[in-house]
Parts: structure tokens; C-alpha cells; sequence
């Protein structure tokens, strides 16, 4: 399906919410570097999937009802063989349907389980009056203690995402801090750059959350995404 | 369009007054007393003449065109009554100053929207309601008494506020504390705001210096693309009101939970290189340092001083606001040697070379041929309220010398005796920057390095 095929799915299904396999299937069209996910809706698929995208894998809960999937038993990692898949697969549905037992639950997402690596937030929001605005930071603690992030105005260039990236505090953990890997940063600069550059030409997207997105010595992946619609 | 507001050929000013005090009155006293060499027409029903001016019934009965109309109404019922007479005029621009519309709410909000829709309908460029308009030389629609003629100068101030814009403007003109052109206050913002203006000022030749100070910002994307372009030639000082993080909004996202309003205006300001004040006194001292000094080419400053102890607070204070104190090139080192008694570090202190060839001749040899050292693009200036600092002052010595060594200043005046120390700030003050504190010395000079080497990395 196309962005545009995707987009008017959702608004014809008066979905506000993208899946995560929507959002990823729509940011890589724009060029952005996502886990492969693939949508199972039976315990065998999922075996299927796994075995072809290789081990190990993550399965999560697949509903636009189900904002918070780790509260609602939504998210098994690190799955190393059929066996697991099939296990999870069913705690996964079980656990979600005792959750909210009002839930559409389209399936179980399949995606490679990632490496870890930096963990990095990007995101888009739509200002009343300044427009679409792009985000950028380190995940985990220092972005929901220390809110340490950055933003700009869409559309951004090359230079402005060297100062997003240049501008946050914990600038020096991309560096590598303390024998870690270093990130990537001109890919992580590049991300933001094509993702400022999808919102300027896709109109009706409220909020997008990249969030993790994994920065490697060499690349970056977006591990979860989010996409909400006007 | 904007040309009809700051160069009108024809004025009616309506709701004058020939009462001193009124406000009807003193728009016209004010526009009297600017250089305005065009038609007055001041509209009342009940005049017949005001200030030598003849007396209009209605704008309808006036004439000859009206390029501008400036009301002063009692009530927003006879405001939007006036604005479908200056429709029906051909009068292309009109500045509102009374109250009582969208800021009150509700009816308030209703009677502002009809002047939007008159305004739309016949092509009429709407400045306020509840703003005080135009301060200039050629025509002053302000409220308050001016006292002065104002300058010719390079720099502008657009404001929101009515009152707040009026009295800075009369407050710089009478103190001449800033080279001011015009001073312009936009209030509500029914149609005419910030991005106009900020466009309108952009590509006038005679400004340098643009000064903003906002409470709301009209169309934030379309003022981050405005003042880029303009940010890139001219200096846009920035002071954003609701600034506060109870701005961020209730989102689905991480992302939106984290963005706040003043986040975003800030991130613009980056974006767009306008530089960001934090008070009013920032508004006009931010302003002052950019239309009187040359961009330096970097951050490297020479902290100017003849008392070593100050060096500690204001090395720190720089370091706090990204300046950088380099050493001196040993060429000038090795030139000054006889006029410091250790080797010359920076800060720069010049105590031993005055106790050595006296207060002026320091300040025009030693001084100076620290200052031109090519590891330095800026100095830091401490002087105190002494009788021959005011003499040096008096004699143009410290003024002359900055403008040979071509490179930019500030100075700072901590210690000394009122008597000296204010003549020291008020005549110094006409020419250079002069700071009562090193910290909005430092932080003003900051900015000014921010902004040059931004402007260079653009022409690079």
C-alpha cells in the first residue's frame, strides 16, 4: 500500500491511530530505517515470520484500542525459536483480552528484535501557530526526567539538524561515553532531515513519536512508532 | 500597503479632540509636532477647529484622499460605524487605538471581527485595536506627549502593547538612550502584525536593527520563514511573552507531552538566528549593541580593566555566556612589555601601564595595541566613575580609539562617585554601549558574537 492508501484507510475506519505496522511501512517510504514488522493473526504465521525475518524476535500486541501494550501484557522480547513464538502468541492474546475486553485486536506484530544500541527520541508535533515542529533527544531516563531535547520548525535543513543534535545536554553520550558504541550522528541528522521533509509534504498528521529509535556506530533503526492523525 | 502607514500623504485622525489631555488631543498635538508635511483632517461632530486644523463632521465629508485613518473612539459600536465610513472614504489604512474589542471577549471579540470582514472586503489594512501605532519623525499616531522630535535613527521597535510600546518609544526619544527610527505597536493584531511589519522593515534601507517584543506570536511558520530571510541581513531582537512551560499541551505523544510553547518559540529563534531578549531593558540595550558596533568575526574577547579582581568575576561570567579569553599573540606581547609588569594576560589589566604614562596616554597606546591583537575580535571595557575617566570621556579619547581599532565593545561601570559616574553613562552612553553590571555587559556582547558568527558561517 502506498502512504496516501494507507492514510485514507485509517480516516475510512475513522482511526485517528496508526499501528505501528502503518507507521513503519509509512516511514520507510520516507526513507527512514525501520525494524521489519509484519503483522501474524495466527500463532502459526507468527512461527512463519520469525523464521523468515530470523531469530530473535519481538511479538507486540497489534490494536489501535491498546495505547500502553507493555501494561496489558502486550510485548514479549527476545524470542529465540518457535517454540517461544507459539508460547507468546498466546499469553500475548490471552493477557490482552482479560486488558480490555473491548479491544480490536487485529493480531500480533512480528519484528526482528533489534541490537541495542543508543537510545534515541524523535518525534513531530503540530504547533497551532508555528506548524509542524520536530524533536529530537536521547531516550529513556533523560528525556522523561530531564526533558533534554530539541526542536525546530518544519521544514528543517542539513544545518538545522546538526544543531538539534549539537544542542542537547547529553550531546556527549552520542559520542561514545564510557567505552559505549558511539551513534551515528549524520544518519540520526539525515532521519530528522527526511522526517521534516515527510510531515512538509504530508499533510494531516498531528503527532508522529519515533521512540526508541537504536543509534549504532553505523546507522540508525527505529524500533517503535507511533503516527496520530488530524 | 505598509507605506500608507509610516508615509501618508493625507491624515484624518477621528474622535480629535480640542481638549489638552484627551487622547484625541494629543494625536494631534503629536502629529503637529512630528516633521508630517501632508493634509490633517481632524473628524469630530462637535469641533470646528483644532490646532489651527479645520474640522470634519465625518471622514465621509473630508475633501480631498485619506491615505490613513487613526481612531480614538469612546465605544466599539462607533469604531466599526467608522471603519464602514473609511470603506466607503477608499481609505486604505487605518490604525485603531481604543480598547474594548477581542482582548475583552466576548461582544468585544464580535465587534473586531466585523472590522475584520469591512477590513477584508474593501482591500483596508487594519493596524489593532488597542495599539497606539506609529512613533516616527514623519508621523506620530502615539498617545502619549512626545517631548522630542524623534531620530532619524537605524533602529525599530515593534511591540504589542499599546501603552507599554508607547512609553518605551517616548522614553527612548526623550533619554536618547537608542537610535530609534520608529516605533510601532500592534496590539490585537486584527490583520495588520508582526510578519508584515517584520517583512515591511526587513527591505527598508535605513534600518539596521529590528526589535521585537511579542505576547502572542500571529503565525508562527510563517514568522520562522520571514525572519530567516530577514535575520540573515539585519539583526531581529526577539523578547517572546508567554514564555512559561504551563504552555505544553495535553498530547497523544511523547513527543507533544515534552513540547511546550516555549520551547517552540525558542527553537525558532535558533532556527532563525533572531537573537532572544529576556526584558525590555534586554529589548533596547540587545539593540543599542547592534546598531552602534561592528559584528565581530568570533568569540575571542579582551577584557579591558584597571583592577585585577574584577578579571576572576567577569573570566567566569564569559565563560558562562560562551566567550572565549584568549592569550595575545606574542608579537603584542612582547611590544607591551614594559607596560605591564608580568607578561600580559587577559584580562588585560592596565593598572601598572597607567601608574606608568598616565591614564590617557594608556588609553591610547597600550590599550589599543592590546585591542588590535589579531587573536581578539571584541573587548570587554571596565571603567569606573572617576574625574579622569569622565575627562576621557568628556574628550572623546575612549570613543575615537574604539572606532579606529574598528573592532566591537561594551563597557561596564561598576564602582565609582555618582557625579562622575553619571555623566560617564550618560554621555558615553550616546556612543557606546554602557552597562551598569559585567553580567548584561558579558551577556550583551554574547549575543552580538552569536549573531556575527552566524552571519559569517552564512556568507561562507
Amino acid at each position: 500500500m502506498t502512504t496516501a492508501q494507507i492514510l485514507n484507510k485509517a480516516r475510512d475506519e475513522k482511526r485517528t491511530v496508526l499501528t505501528e505496522i502503518e507507521a513503519k511501512q509509512i516511514l520507510g517510504k520516507a526513507g527512514i530505517n525501520c525494524t521489519p514488522t509484519v503483522l501474524a493473526d495466527t500463532k502459526e504465521q507468527a512461527i512463519a515470520i520469525s523464521e523468515q525475518i530470523g531469530y530473535p524476535v519481538v511479538l507486540k500486541v497489534s490494536s489501535v484500542d491498546i495505547t500502553h501494550k507493555s501494561d496489558a501484557g502486550g510485548v514479549k522480547v527476545n524470542l529465540k525459536n518457535g517454540e517461544a513464538v507459539a508460547r507468546a502468541y498466546d499469553e500475548i492474546i490471552s493477557s490482552c483480552r482479560n486488558y480490555a475486553p473491548e479491544a480490536n485486536i487485529e493480531g500480533v506484530a512480528v519484528q526482528k528484535m533489534a541490537r541495542p544500541g543508543t537510545e534515541i527520541i524523535m518525534g513531530m508535533i503540530k504547533d497551532p501557530s508555528f506548524g509542524p515542529v520536530v524533536m529530537f533527544g536521547l531516550g529513556g531516563v533523560l528525556v522523561e526526567v530531564l526533558k533534554d531535547v530539541s526542536f525546530r520548525i518544519v521544514p528543517i535543513e542539513k544545518a538545522d539538524a546538526e544543531d538539534m543534535t549539537r544542542e542537547i545536554q547529553g550531546r556527549k553520550l552520542l559520542e561514545g561515553y564510557r567505552g559505549q558504541e558511539p551513534a551515528d550522528v549524520p544518519c540520526l541528522q539525515d532521519m530528522l532531515v527526511k522526517l521534516s521533509d515527510f510531515v512538509d509534504r504530508t499533510p494531516g498528521i498531528e503527532e508522529i513519536d519515533m521512540n526508541p529509535v537504536f543509534a549504532y556506530s553505523d546507522g540508525a533503526v527505529v524500533v517503535d512508532a507511533r503516527i496520530i492523525l488530524s | 500597503m505598509m507605506e500608507l502607514f509610516f508615509k501618508p500623504k493625507s491624515v484624518a485622525v477621528i474622535g480629535a479632540s480640542g481638549t489638552p489631555g484627551k487622547l484625541g488631543y494629543v494625536i494631534i498635538k503629536n502629529i503637529a509636532d512630528s516633521d508630517f508635511q501632508g493634509e490633517v483632517y481632524p473628524v469630530n461632530p462637535k469641533s470646528d477647529e483644532i490646532l489651527g486644523y479645520k474640522v470634519y463632521k465625518s471622514v465621509k465629508e473630508i475633501p480631498g484622499d485619506v491615505d490613513l485613518a487613526v481612531t480614538a473612539l469612546p465605544t466599539p459600536k462607533l469604531t466599526v460605524a467608522t471603519v464602514r465610513d473609511c470603506a466607503e472614504k477608499g481609505v486604505k489604512a487605518v490604525i485603531i487605538e481604543s480598547a474594548g474589542f477581542a482582548e475583552m471577549g466576548g461582544e468585544g471579540k464580535k465587534f473586531q471581527q466585523e472590522i475584520v470582514e469591512i477590513a477584508k472586503q474593501n482591500n483596508i489594512r487594519v493596524m489593532g485595536p488597542n495599539c497606539s501605532g506609529i512613533v516616527s519623525r514623519d508621523i506620530v499616531t502615539s498617545i502619549y506627549p512626545m517631548t522630542r522630535k524623534v531620530p532619524r535613527g537605524n533602529v525599530v521597535l515593534i511591540g504589542q502593547s499599546g501603552l507599554l510600546a508607547a512609553g518605551m518609544a517616548s522614553d527612548i526619544v526623550e533619554n536618547e538612550s537608542l537610535d530609534i527610527s520608529k516605533v510601532c505597536s500592534i496590539g490585537n493584531k486584527c490583520d495588520v502584525n508582526e510578519n508584515d511589519l517584520l517583512e515591511y522593515f526587513g527591505k527598508e534601507q535605513d534600518v539596521d536593527v529590528i526589535s521585537m517584543y511579542l505576547e502572542t506570536v500571529s503565525d508562527g511558520k510563517n514568522l520562522t520563514a520571514i525572519a530567516k530571510k530577514v535575520a540573515a541581513e539585519k539583526p531581529v531582537i526577539f523578547l517572546s511573552g508567554g514564555r512559561t512551560e504551563a504552555g505544553a499541551r495535553a498530547a497523544m505523544s511523547h513527543t507533544g507531552s515534552i513540547a511546550s510553547n516555549a520551547k517552540i518559540v525558542e527553537a525558532a529563534a535558533r532556527q532563525t538566528g533572531m537573537i532572544m531578549a529576556d526584558d525590555f531593558t534586554e529589548l533596547k540595550d540587545f539593540a543599542k549593541v547592534f546598531s552602534t558596533q561592528p559584528l565581530p568575526k568570533g568569540n575571542r574577547v579582551a577584557v579591558i580593566t584597571l583592577a585585577g579582581s574584577v578579571g576572576v568575576n567577569v573570566s567566569d561570567l564569559c565563560a558562562t555566556y560562551g566567550l572565549e579569553l584568549p592569550k595575545l599573540t606574542a608579537e603584542t606581547t612582547e611590544k607591551l612589555k614594559d607596560m605591564f609588569d608580568t607578561p600580559v594576560s587577559n584580562p588585560v589589566d592596565l593598572y601598572f601601564s597607567v601608574t606608568k604614562i598616565g591614564f590617557t596616554r594608556t588609553l591610547e597606546t597600550t590599550f589599543p595595541d592590546a585591542f588590535r591583537d589579531p587573536n581578539i575580535d571584541a573587548a570587554v571595557i571596565i571603567l569606573a566613575g572617576f574625574e579622569y575617566t569622565q575627562e576621557a570621556v568628556q574628550k572623546k579619547i575612549i570613543q575615537k580609539i574604539v572606532q579606529e581599532v574598528g573592532k566591537p565593545v561594551v563597557v561596564c561601570m561598576i564602582v565609582g562617585y555618582n557625579k562622575y559616574k553619571n555623566v560617564i553613562m550618560d554621555q558615553l552612553g550616546k556612543d557606546l554601549p554602557v552597562f551598569p553590571s559585567l553580567i548584561s555587559g558579558v551577556k550583551a556582547l554574547s549575543k552580538l558574537c552569536e549573531y556575527g558568527i552566524r552571519r559569517q558561517k552564512l556568507s561562507a
